[in-house]
């Protein structure tokens, strides 16, 4: 046999396979918020624990934010995202305030937003949005968002994390579902805080990125109220 | 996070690249033709690991080692990952060196702007910490990120404050901080010890807790060496010391064939 | 003056028949206006001075600073047209950024003096446009060692041990050839920069002016910053005393 073709001349080649490098910008933060719109007034309740993975980045990192003293933002999602999305909400709610004189409607607000989230339709902030607040006919109102800006003004939603745990107990409790005979009087600020804080602290039972701490804020047409509320650091 | 610089952002798969060999030659383009377009740092190349910090009595402290990592060979083992910006701030940095010097390069810039202006103004430690947050999440929406983990501490007008940014854009605030594999095996023992009595450890206290988890760190990442500094930022100003070795203890290897006789 | 209605002063890139450039020397006769600006090379750094004359009792007390920062290390200031010693400062910033950009270094108070000695040069010309107005002193100090420079308008620059620029250059040179500056501290140059200021400052024709002083050394962490308040203000005290003795005596 001649000696190139035998197989000691010809190793097999070393095959390099190729890695996949791709920078992925996004991160999910976990976390869990509701909004509740009552009669006269709107609940938006966030806890604060930021997370990624199975690691706790922090116990404290809020995600709801007070826009104005008719309006909250809370951001689940990539926490930089919605980080970033409040500051452009923030300087376009100034422009609005210097061009108009007059404070942003949570209803003018909500439109914005969703036009903010679309303008980055295919690069989109990894934020999944509910802004609360009160309408300029004093009413609570609740807006919940996808993250490229469908939205819809609603009575009462959570997103986030825990949302898929939440959101049945909602519509069985705020929207009375599947009750029967249940009255129809609109709830009180006191069942909603408490219904709110039931929500979370089941929530934090059973969904590792929820927890640490509860951010309530309740608006009324006399402004925004911040309330702070343990859940369990486990 | 994942211990491992080079594997930040990169889907979380035990197969991909085993033995932590990037950046070493088989992962690199078979031909300048293979290599394609313009790419963009997609990889980290020379890498700091894991920075710790947390609050205590009278203000901040840090540690990082002294190491340069090229995948998995130490490369340059004189490297000061802690980096005073102003009077009252320590950056803290892991993941890409080079990123990390040109970070430095780009505060320096900023604080010389603003020792120009002559104002009476100076950046503080949020202020520093906000610049970095942006620059940090403008690069990634570029997808163009700066490869590092940074941790700012400091104390500005009497307040602590300990924060964290990243490649991603992603930003914290805490007691405690630790970056890359620190969060795996520092950050447990920093919550024990801290939480809670942010405001009452001593400066002894604190030195010990940090030296305890850099001994951790010393003995379980294989990508750290014994040759670390530690910073302290409190109100009269920071203190970074020289390079120094904590205590280990290696007698129990004696009896293991392989590992010590 | 002999150039005028001669037709060789209409641009700078214009020569009179026996070889000067007119343009230049009006630009000169600009800086001469100005309020006296002073530097001063010792030991441990450098010290600049300038007498700030106060336009209007209306001006903001420490408003309209004289002396600018290119970088942390170095200090620069002009006398002649204001805006013209701004406009040189920014290019100073610009050489200072770039230099860092390019050898990440500060950069050195000679190749400072030589970036802006080109700057200056290179508006002496064009036809589009004027020569400036503006006498630069540059001091610098890294690494132990200072640099005093000056750049005058035609963009020909020196180092010097101490040197000054404006309507008081001459009585101030004068003061500061009697000092000792090699075996000087920058404390004491700040006391003899305000007496030299004081001293050049001409009650009769100009009203009112503030001290600016600031230094580079040591004490100050390598950093140009303003002297401070109550340093001044103890170099001011003894510079009026020193003056007013000196005058008793004559």
């Amino acid at each position: 046999m001649n000696f190139l073709d035998s197989p000691l001349s010809k190793p097999a080649p070393y095959v390099v396979a190729p890695i996949e490098h791709r920078f992925d910008p996004y991160e999910d933060n976990g976390g869990t918020s509701v909004a509740i719109a009552g009669e006269d007034f709107c609940v938006v309740a966030s806890d604060t624990r930021q997370s990624n993975g199975y690691m706790i980045n922090s116990r404290y990192a809020p995600k709801a934010y007070k826009m104005s003293s008719t309006a909250v933002l809370s951001c689940n999602g990539f926490h930089a995202d919605g980080v970033t999305l409040k500051k452009v909400l923030e300087q376009r709610m100034k422009m609005y305030k210097y061009s108009h004189d007059k404070d942003m409607s949570v209803t003018a607000l909500a439109q914005m937003l969703s036009n903010t989230l679309y303008q980055r339709r295919f690069f989109p902030y990894y934020a999944f949005c509910l802004l609360g607040g009160v309408d300029a006919d004093g009413k609570g109102a609740v807006y919940c968002y996808d993250s490229v800006g469908s939205f819809e003004r609603e009575n009462y939603r959570t997103s986030g994390s825990a949302s898929a745990l939440i959101q049945p107990f909602l519509d069985n409790q705020v929207g009375r579902k599947n009750q029967q005979n249940a009255s129809t009087a609109p709830l009180t600020l006191e069942a909603v805080l408490r219904i709110t804080k039931d929500a979370f602290t089941s929530a934090t039972e059973r969904d590792i990125h929820t927890g640490d701490n509860l951010q309530i804020f309740v608006i009324t047409r006399d402004g925004v109220e911040e309330q702070n509320f343990p859940l369990k650091k486990d | 996070m994942n211990h491992f610089p080079s594997q930040w952002g990169k889907p979380r798969q035990e197969n991909v690249d085993e033995y932590n060999t990037v950046p070493l030659y088989n992962n690199m383009p078979q031909s300048h033709a293979a290599a394609g377009p313009m790419t963009r740092t997609q990889q980290p190349v020379v890498t700091g690991t894991s920075v710790i910090a947390l609050k205590y009595k009278d203000g901040i402290m840090m540690a990082a080692d002294n190491l340069a990592s090229y995948g998995s060979l130490a490369r340059f083992r004189d490297i000061e990952r802690l980096h005073p910006v102003g009077e009252h701030t320590i950056i803290g940095a892991s993941g890409d060196i080079s990123d990390y010097q040109y970070i430095q390069h780009m505060l320096q810039n900023v604080m010389i702007d603003q020792h120009c202006e002559d104002d009476g103004h100076t950046l503080g430690t949020p202020h520093i910490y906000e610049y970095l947050f942006r620059v940090m999440y403008n690069r990634r929406s570029k997808f163009n990120p700066l490869w590092n983990a940074l941790v700012v501490g400091g104390v500005h007008k009497g307040e602590r404050f300990l924060g964290y940014v990243d490649l991603k854009g992603t930003t914290y605030q805490n007691s405690t901080i630790a970056t890359g594999f620190g969060g795996h095996l520092a950050q447990p023992i920093l919550r024990k010890a801290v939480e809670g009595r942010e405001d009452t450890l001593t400066e002894e206290e604190a030195i010990k807790i940090i030296d305890d988890c850099m001994r951790v760190l010393f003995y379980r990442d294989a990508r750290s060496i014994n040759k670390l500094q530690r910073a302290k930022i409190t109100a009269e100003g920071f203190e970074i010391t020289e390079p120094y070795s904590v205590e280990t203890e290696w007698s129990f290897a004696e009896s293991i064939r392989g590992y010590g006789a | 003056m002999s150039g005028i209605g001669t037709g060789y002063d209409i641009y700078s890139s214009t020569y009179s028949p026996d070889g000067r450039l007119f343009q230049i020397e009006y630009a000169n006769k600009a800086v001469e206006n100005s309020g006296t600006a002073i530097g001063l090379r010792v030991k441990g750094g450098v010290v600049l001075a300038v007498e700030k004359l106060v336009q209007s009792k209306l001006v903001v007390p420490g408003s309209n600073k004289r002396i600018l920062s290119a970088d942390m290390h170095v200090g620069i200031v002009s006398a002649g047209l204001l805006s013209d010693g701004r406009y040189i400062a920014q290019s100073a910033r610009d050489e200072a950024k770039s230099w860092r950009d390019n050898y990440r270094q500060p950069i050195s108070g000679k190749s400072m003096a030589d970036r802006l000695g080109l700057f200056v040069q290179a508006h002496t010309l064009y036809s589009s446009v004027r020569p400036l107005g503006a006498g630069t002193i540059i001091g610098t100090y890294l690494d132990g060692e200072a640099t005093l420079y000056m750049i005058e308008p035609s963009g020909v620059y020196w180092g010097y041990h101490g040197c000054a620029v404006g309507k008081g250059k001459s009585v101030a040179k004068t003061e500061i050839e009697k000092l000792k500056l090699d075996e000087m501290s920058v404390q004491e140059a700040v006391r003899e920069a305000a007496r030299i200021i004081h001293t050049a400052h001409d009650e009769a024709k100009d009203k009112d002016f503030e001290l600016e002083i600031t230094w580079i050394c040591e004490e100050s962490k390598g950093k140009h910053t303003a002297v401070p308040k109550d340093i001044v203000e103890e170099a001011e005290r003894l510079a009026k005393e020193s003056i007013k003795s000196e005058m008793d005596d004559a």
